[in-house]
């Protein structure tokens, strides 16, 4: 690829902006993010005393979206006692909203073109070190493959670059083709059941295409809600450098019916806190604007890629001591939410941070493009947009989180049944999505112990299995148990899907 | 002549004015069917593998959802078909099947 647009290129990215699909979600021209109004709350609310913090945490006991002025006193929280409290109360919150459930994916790179030139992204436009793929859907098919039938994955997060022969309708015929791939395992058989998307932001037409071919979640993050700092790593003449044309995809999303969203910052490249804040303020205004909140958040660090010298520049690098704070403060700003950790992250952090409120996470991850159909196994800078913490396979992710309490659901039952939008929010908000994401848990636990597992995490994850059925039995009406115990022997007699 | 433009706004008008009657009109008989019988019935869209909720009921017992689809594109889910009779249930279906079938 060349790091100069072609015409073709040129002509394709002074279509995509529709401004009148910017405006009509602001206020009287201006968006939901005020960074001095930011700043200014983080100011006022230093040194939070505990009444304060107990009454915020009540709240969020209570599965309620924090106030700005709320969010910004527990970024301001100073004594490390204190921290400790909100990390065991981050678990509580999960527990309750979620229950011990941990669902897996993978992620699935299908391009790596991009118009873009953002600073920090070994994509970028003139990063002319990356070796430039986009995948035929012959190839999307033979990753799927791998993904489904080998390693056991039932949800994907499949990401495009932004760039005309990764449009809209390029994304359509990826999905439908992941979608038709059905392997053969060992008891039964394997398929993505959720192809959630993390693709650029989008006109409202072009979301209704990719709403109607069944896409699960649409995944953009805003990257940073600073302005300024925006304008800086977005250069401008670039599509990414419109900040609004981003702020309000996920509205644009909602608006075309696509009604799971998901929202991110990449942090390092500006103030942690600040980051926090722009993640809430955005929440609140898709709740008021549509009543339905972030299906999940997301929060990566910075990680070095190829030729990506800002990356090793960067003065708002993130401690992982601050890591835990920006997941714990997240989980009690916006309770309801997801919260996805990925493997960028080493095997020790995620130990350490998934019992703060983590519900997501990927395993066996390779993020270079064909990657797992090639069969590759070392990290290839050229082909990646960053470098991964850890490469672990899923059987042993899996087998760590059992050990640690947690059951891998591979479930994908909500918005297949519409338990989706403010449906969802509702489910959520009352603490009844925890059951079902319990029972999903172990039948689609049961597909994969029975499907793919070592000898040794089987034996780890039917002990847990048996802990978890005698939960249900004692917690749940005696209908819904039966019910669970004959899905769960239909799934050991080799049928597969069978779902709450 | 209508540029094929007009035509496409027309027409997604159309559809935004469908769902927003057929949901207003949906979440009556929901609320009326859960108070009188306690079934808990909401209204989907079936976009591919995503069944988008539409209109009805928010909560539900904890049982698997069995779907009656109306139309390729609309279906009616629910774990609870037992406890409505008969009559009710045809009487619902034949009202949603003139509905969406009459637009």
């Amino acid at each position: 690829m060349l790091a100069v647009l072609s015409k073709k290129e040129r002509d394709w990215v002074k279509s995509v902006i529709k401004e009148e699909e910017i405006e009509r979600y602001m206020q009287n021209g201006r968006d939901f993010i005020d960074d001095d109004e930011i700043w200014e709350k983080l100011r006022k609310n230093v040194k939070p005393d505990k009444k304060r913090i107990e009454d915020i945490i009540q709240k969020s006991m209570e599965i309620q979206t924090l106030e700005p002025d709320e969010t910004a006193c527990l970024l301001n929280i100073e004594d490390p006692e204190i921290w400790q409290q909100l990390f065991k109360v981050a678990k509580d919150i999960k527990k309750k909203v979620y229950d011990n459930r941990i669902v897996t994916f993978a992620p699935l790179y299908c391009g790596d073109l991009c118009v873009n030139n953002c600073l920090y992204c070994g994509f970028r436009r003139e990063n002319v070190v990356i070796k430039r793929k986009r995948l035929t859907l012959e190839e999307i098919r033979r990753e799927t493959e791998v993904l489904a039938g080998e390693i056991g994955h039932k949800r994907l997060i499949v990401v495009y670059g932004e760039h005309p022969s990764t449009d809209a309708a390029y994304i359509a015929d990826t999905i439908r083709t992941i979608y038709d791939v059905k392997v053969k395992t060992k008891n039964g058989y394997g398929q993505i059941r959720r192809a959630n998307v993390n693709i650029a932001p989008m006109s409202i037409d072009d979301l209704t295409l990719l709403r109607d071919v069944g896409i699960g979640t649409y995944q953009v993050f805003q990257e940073t809600y600073h302005h300024e700092t925006y304008k800086k790593l977005h250069p401008e003449g670039t599509l990414k450098a419109h900040y609004q044309w981003r702020l309000y995809c996920h509205h644009r999303a909602l608006e075309a019916g696509v009604d799971d969203v998901a929202l991110g910052a990449l942090f390092g490249l500006y103030d942690w806190k600040f980051e926090v804040m722009g993640l809430l303020y955005h929440a609140r205004d898709l709740e008021r604007q549509f009543g339905i909140g972030p299906h999940t958040i997301s929060f990566p660090r910075l990680e070095p890629a190829a030729n990506t010298p800002f990356i090793q520049q960067t003065k708002y690098k993130v401690s992982d001591e601050d890591f835990k704070k920006i997941i714990a403060v997240i989980r009690l700003s916006v309770p309801y939410t997801g919260m996805i950790l990925t493997a960028r992250e080493p095997a020790y952090i995620r130990r350490e941070v998934i019992p703060i409120g983590i519900t997501q996470t990927d395993a066996s991850t390779k993020i270079g493009i064909g990657a797992y159909s090639d069969r590759y196994t070392d990290q290839e800078e050229d082909r990646q947009q960053f470098i991964l913490g850890d490469t672990r396979s899923l059987d042993e992710v899996i087998r760590e989180l059992a050990q640690m309490g947690y059951i891998t659901s591979f479930c994908t039952a909500g918005y297949r049944c519409g338990r989706t939008g403010d449906r969802i929010m509702t489910l959520l908000r009352t603490g009844r999505e925890a059951v079902f994401c319990k029972l999903n848990a172990v039948l689609t636990f049961k597909e994969w112990l029975d499907d793919f597992a070592s000898i040794e995490t089987k034996k780890v994850g039917e002990e847990m299995l048996k802990r978890e059925m005698e939960e249900i039995k004692n917690k749940l009406p005696q209908n819904v148990y039966e019910k669970l115990l004959e899905y769960y022997e239909r799934i050991e007699n080799g049928e597969r899907d069978l779902y709450f | 002549m209508k540029s094929s433009l007009n035509i496409t706004k027309e027409s997604k008008m159309a559809k935004e004015t469908f769902i927003f009657e057929l949901k207003e009109a949906f979440n009556i008989i929901a609320d009326e069917i859960k108070r009188e019988y306690n079934a808990h019935i909401w209204l989907i869209e079936v976009l591919g593998k995503r069944y988008s909720y539409i209109a009805g009921c928010k909560d539900d017992s904890f049982l698997p959802p069995e779907f009656i689809y109306i139309s390729e594109k609309f279906a009616v889910a629910s774990s609870d078909w037992g406890k409505l009779p008969i009559e009710k249930k045809e009487e619902l279906f034949s009202f949603l099947n003139k509905y969406v079938n009459k637009t």
